[in-house]
């Protein structure tokens, strides 16, 4: 299960990374496992404001389907338009090729997680 | 009884063999009150086969019916041609006792038939895919406008006055407990007002606009062209949507697809399926790719098995109601899939030529019948496919007609107001198929000249 | 062939077989169009402007080759009468044939919907006759024969719910409860109804928890709607006190009449309290459900939902029969037409068929024969809940799962024994469900080599011999099929 340093993760198994005012979302190792086969990706569209733990996209295996919220608020300024033809690259690259949208940040949330208070709470 | 295989002996040794003495034991938890005695009911005693097949035989004889009437009636259900060979294929076991094809290995010939029916109503509707079908075409109209919604995330749904009163009545019904707007457009109802004015849709389309659904050839027959609400909808960002209810039209005529539609739902009942007082019959619904994910119903898709083989299975079910519940795109977990067979090995035997001789002759069985009118006697003016409204000077000529008509064994058409009861009492919905020989609307025009 | 399948009691899947193209790789140009009645004459100069431009591309094949790539296709499905098919919730038993013969009477199938009412008198006798036996058989005031399936009868149940509600200015009852052991239908039927559902979580028995329904019921509540028996099979007993909960609370109850085939003829829901309820005719009333249709969902109702049935409705007036189609209390209009006739025709013969004095065996055997398949598999499957269960019996994969073989695994090593699989993964309130519903169409014999069957799949597991669990089927024409690659690059049409 990898959980890279440097990023913040959520209770729902999001990641965030920020890096200025831009922050880039994924989900995480552990919830590309839990969904399975990744088959799409609803992205949200480009200018959409979206609330900390608002859902922005939606990601649908065979059987499953996963409503995925936002780890900070802010407005999407691009999405990963990979996924539209490879969304399974969310299975094989969770923190790389499978990110799935960047935000201006517009507000910061306290819920975030470390990546060693991600461990402890996938742990729990 | 005979649909039953046990013996009595069967049952005791299978009740024996569970430590129980009587049936009554396997009931013991449904309390006593709700018990009724055997045999109880008020229904009458078991029929034999043969005197259900007398039963049935003397129901049959008490109605008319196509086979042994002249039908010109229209209207969203039509008398086609079926050949011998669609009964038989959908009276297999195989296709007519199976499910769902859920267990996909034991099921390809269902799903392989779903996958043919599919294409062959892509490239009949001229659009890029479609589903395994619909209930029918009201229900399928409702649920392309649910669908609109959802793509543009938009509510307001513009309907033609001109669409089948039935396909908007089911969808003002299924809208109706929703939040968004519903208007229908009224046509007018003067004579020529029979057809579709685009400028009034066109007038009723603002920004709130999730879809315009307009059907082509409209209720009344008639065809015309889309280009300008193509325009129109590009400009407001909001879907244009087809509706139709005879799909042998575009063997002949423009395609949903040729004229630019969004979505194209409708009726497949003349593709190989007879009228049967109502049903069962085909719901057609297609789109374009970029919406296939919010399309409802089922589809089935092409894949490969373990071994590598084509093979096709149910796909997209997340759409489904068990995965998404509430935000499912449609209620609807089933589809006509024997319908689907019907119309599979109709198209199949007919193909393109086939299909196209049908509207052909659909189409000139009108031209004929209009062309040979009383002068007293006139039709809806413009392109019309094999449909059109004949307008009398009273509702008492119209109805001598009808009697004159009937005494021929002719079905002469449907009184408009039973379907619209907007319009005066003295108009005719007529429909021709290919059903009607030259020599049946010489029967036709004789029962007018006697009625006019 | 091994040879174990040569020496097996039961059938097999593997007769012939034939590779069969798609119709588009028929490679020839297309035959000569079959010939035609009508008029041969021109069509309108008007029309003409209208012609297609791109041909539609439809193949056209001659009727020897059509009839043989339909039946080779066929012969690629199991149905029911190809073999058992204990499909729980689905109640697949046999569809006599007599019914497809007699819906086929040209008098029945060639009538046109808009017909003058005078020329329909015998359909409309036929469907009458229907309405009010299904009103007997259920225990019901009134009934609506126009949904075109379960899943439309539930949405039509919960639009006269709605109408009722509104009518008693309870506009703002807009919460359905819905035992979490439910059809998935429901939450997307109620959310078209502008409600919203919540769930109820079941008892440890599988049932629904008097106390848990109590927490919901509240001024909010518009309905629940209940599948009785549930889904895991058993008979929620507690039906009175339920219906009678809700009802004080102001709510009504909606039946989902999927499972009616363990009750027809013994008991009948309306006595319990229940205000409509969905048949599903193409389940207990063994019309052929076709590959996935066409069914039909008539809804019984009393006397407190009859004024909200939707239109057009059947009624007789004197000696003659009419079709009502305005009424302003009416849920509306849920068809464009009065109903899936042939499906219902045949549903009026099947109970025909059995009548007053037979009816009653539908239910008895039904739920015979869901007992003694649980009675033979209950040490070798995990069984959830313990006790009677009804017209289907649920069990888990619990002690397969030890050895590493999952429900999907049973599920297709039983294809490669020649039985249609048991309804897996539902319901969700156990993992690993098998849902088996045997109906009472089946024989002892086959009962007893569909028990020999699982016991020998549970031996299997025990002896560590999985792999062929895991790789089966290996049978049929196709193997498992990838439904991730269907998934992602999802391709339609040819």
């Amino acid at each position: 299960m990898s959980i890279p340093a440097g990023l913040k993760y959520t209770k729902e198994h999001e990641w965030v990374r920020i890096e200025g005012d831009i922050a880039t979302f994924g989900v995480s190792d552990h919830a590309q496992e839990a969904l399975g086969d990744i088959v799409f990706v609803e992205l949200p569209e480009i200018g959409r404001k979206v609330d900390a733990a608002e859902a922005y996209a939606v990601v649908e295996s065979v059987k499953a389907v996963s409503d995925i919220y936002a780890p900070v608020a802010g407005e999407i300024i691009e999405v990963n338009e990979t996924l539209e033809g490879e969304p399974e690259k969310v299975n094989t690259e969770p923190y790389g090729a499978g990110w799935i949208a960047k935000v201006k940040i517009s507000g910061h949330s306290d819920e975030l997680m470390s990546d060693d208070e991600y461990t402890t709470f996938l742990e729990e | 009884m005979r649909f039953l295989p046990h013996t009595d002996s069967d049952r005791t040794t299978m009740l024996e063999s569970m430590g129980m003495d009587a049936m009554s034991d396997l009931f013991t938890d449904i309390p006593s009150e709700f018990h009724i005695k055997e045999g109880s009911l008020n229904l009458p005693d078991a029929l034999s086969e043969a005197a259900i097949v007398r039963k049935f035989t003397q129901a049959s004889e008490q109605n008319r019916h196509a086979g042994n009437t002249r039908c010109f009636l229209g209207g969203g259900t039509y008398h086609h041609f079926v050949p011998a060979v669609v009964d038989y294929i959908i009276s297999r076991g195989e296709f007519l006792t199976a499910y769902t094809p859920y267990q996909p290995e034991i099921s390809q010939g269902t799903l392989q038939t779903l996958f043919e029916f599919q294409t062959m109503i892509a490239r009949l509707t001229g659009m890029d895919v479609s589903n395994a079908s619909m209930y029918e075409a009201a229900t399928a109209t409702a649920e392309a406008a649910l669908m609109a919604r959802r793509i543009t995330r938009k509510s307001k749904v513009v309907m033609a006055g001109s669409v089948n009163p039935r396909y908007r009545s089911v969808t003002q019904n299924y809208l109706s407990r929703l939040e968004g707007e519903y208007i229908e457009v009224p046509m007018g109802n003067k004579q020529d007002g029979f057809g579709t004015d685009l400028s009034k849709v066109i007038a009723a389309i603002d920004e709130a606009t999730a879809c315009v659904m307009v059907q082509y050839p409209d209720f009344y027959g008639s065809v015309y062209d889309l280009a300008e609400l193509r325009v129109a909808c590009d400009a407001a960002k909001c879907l244009m949507v087809i509706v139709f209810s005879d799909a042998t039209a575009f063997a002949l005529i423009r395609s949903p697809g040729e004229c630019g539609a969004d979505i194209a739902v409708g009726s497949g009942q003349s593709l190989g399926i007879p009228m049967g007082f109502g049903g069962p019959h085909l719901g057609l619904f297609t789109c374009k790719q970029k919406y296939v994910r919010q399309m409802p119903g089922r589809v089935c898709g092409m894949t490969s098995d373990a071994d590598g083989k084509r093979g096709f299975v149910l796909t997209l079910s997340t759409r489904e109601q068990h995965i998404r519940r509430e935000k499912a795109t449609s209620n609807i977990c089933s589809n006509q899939g024997l319908m689907c067979t019907a119309a599979a090995t109709y198209m199949t035997l007919m193909g393109d030529e086939g299909l196209k001789a049908v509207a052909q002759r659909s189409a000139a069985g009108l031209h004929k019948l209009i062309s040979s009118l009383p002068a007293s006697v006139s039709a809806a003016q413009g392109a019309h496919f094999h449909e059109t409204v004949l307008s009398f000077s009273s509702q008492a000529t119209r109805d001598l007609f009808l009697q004159e008509a009937r005494k021929r064994d002719i079905f002469a058409g449907i009184p408009l107001e039973q379907l619209n009861d907007a319009v005066e009492h003295k108009h005719l919905l007529v429909t021709t198929t290919e059903m009607i020989e030259a020599a049946d609307i010489q029967d036709y025009i004789a029962a007018l000249e006697v009625a006019v | 062939m091994s040879v174990d399948d040569t020496l097996n009691t039961y059938s097999a899947v593997g007769g012939i077989q034939h590779e069969e193209p798609l119709l588009f790789e028929h490679a020839h140009e297309a035959a000569e169009a079959i010939s035609l009645p009508g008029v041969q004459g021109d069509i309108s100069a008007e029309l003409k402007a209208f012609s297609r431009k791109k041909s539609a591309n439809i193949p056209g094949l001659s009727e020897p080759e059509t009839v043989r790539h339909f039946v080779r296709m066929s012969q690629w499905n199991h149905g029911i009468e190809t073999g058992f098919y204990p499909l729980g919730s689905c109640t697949m038993k046999y569809n006599p044939r007599v019914n497809e013969q007699v819906v086929r009477l040209s008098g029945l199938a060639n009538i046109h919907p808009d017909q003058p009412v005078d020329s329909v008198q015998g359909v409309l006798a036929l469907l009458h006759e229907l309405q009010t036996w299904l009103c007997e058989i259920a225990g019901f005031s009134d009934v609506t024969l126009q949904p075109a399936a379960g899943a439309h009868g539930e949405l039509v149940g919960l639009m006269m719910i709605r109408s009722c509600l509104d009518a008693r200015g309870q506009q703002h009852r807009k919460k359905v409860l819905v035992p979490d052991s439910a059809h998935g239908t429901n939450p997307a039927s109620a959310a078209l109804c502008g409600m919203h559902c919540v769930e109820l979580k079941s008892g440890a028995d599988g049932r629904i928890d008097l106390e848990e329904l109590k927490k919901h019921l509240d001024d909010d509540v518009a309905a629940l709607m209940m599948t009785n028996p549930n889904t895991a099979g058993a008979f929620e007993s507690d039906i009175k006190e339920i219906c009678q909960l809700v009802h004080d609370a102001g709510g009504l109850v909606y039946g989902d009449g999927a499972n009616l085939n363990a009750l027809v003829g013994v008991a009948r829901p309306g006595d319990m309290g229940i205000d409509c309820l969905h048949i599903n005719v193409h389940k207990t009333f063994s019309t052929p459900h076709g590959g996935g249709g066409p069914g039909a969902g008539p809804v019984v109702v009393n006397d407190t939902l009859a004024p909200y049935l939707p239109v057009p409705r059947i009624v007789k007036a004197g000696d003659l029969y009419r079709i009502e189609t305005h009424d302003e209390q009416s849920c509306g209009t849920i068809l464009g037409s009065i109903g899936q006739v042939g499906v219902l025709l045949r549903a009026h013969a099947y109970i025909a068929a059995f009548g007053a004095n037979y009816l009653h065996k539908i239910a008895q055997d039904a739920v015979l024969n869901a007992n003694y398949v649980l009675h033979r598999l209950k040490d070798a499957y995990h069984v959830p809940f313990e006790g009677l269960c009804k017209h289907e019996c649920l069990l888990t994969d619990e002690y397969q799962n030890k050895h590493g073989v999952k429900t999907l695994d049973v599920a297709k090593q039983l294809i490669d024994l020649g039985f249609h699989p048991m309804t897996i993964y539902f319901p969700l309130i156990v993992h690993g469900a098998m849902l088996i519903e045997p109906t009472e169409t089946e024989s002892k014999t086959t009962l007893d080599s569909f028990c020999d069957a699982m016991l020998e799949i549970a031996a299997q597991c025990e002896a560590g011999d999985t792999q062929v669990l895991h790789d089966a089927p290996v049978k049929p024409i196709r193997r498992r099929l990838d439904e991730t690659q269907a998934a992602r690059k999802p391709r339609l049409v040819w």
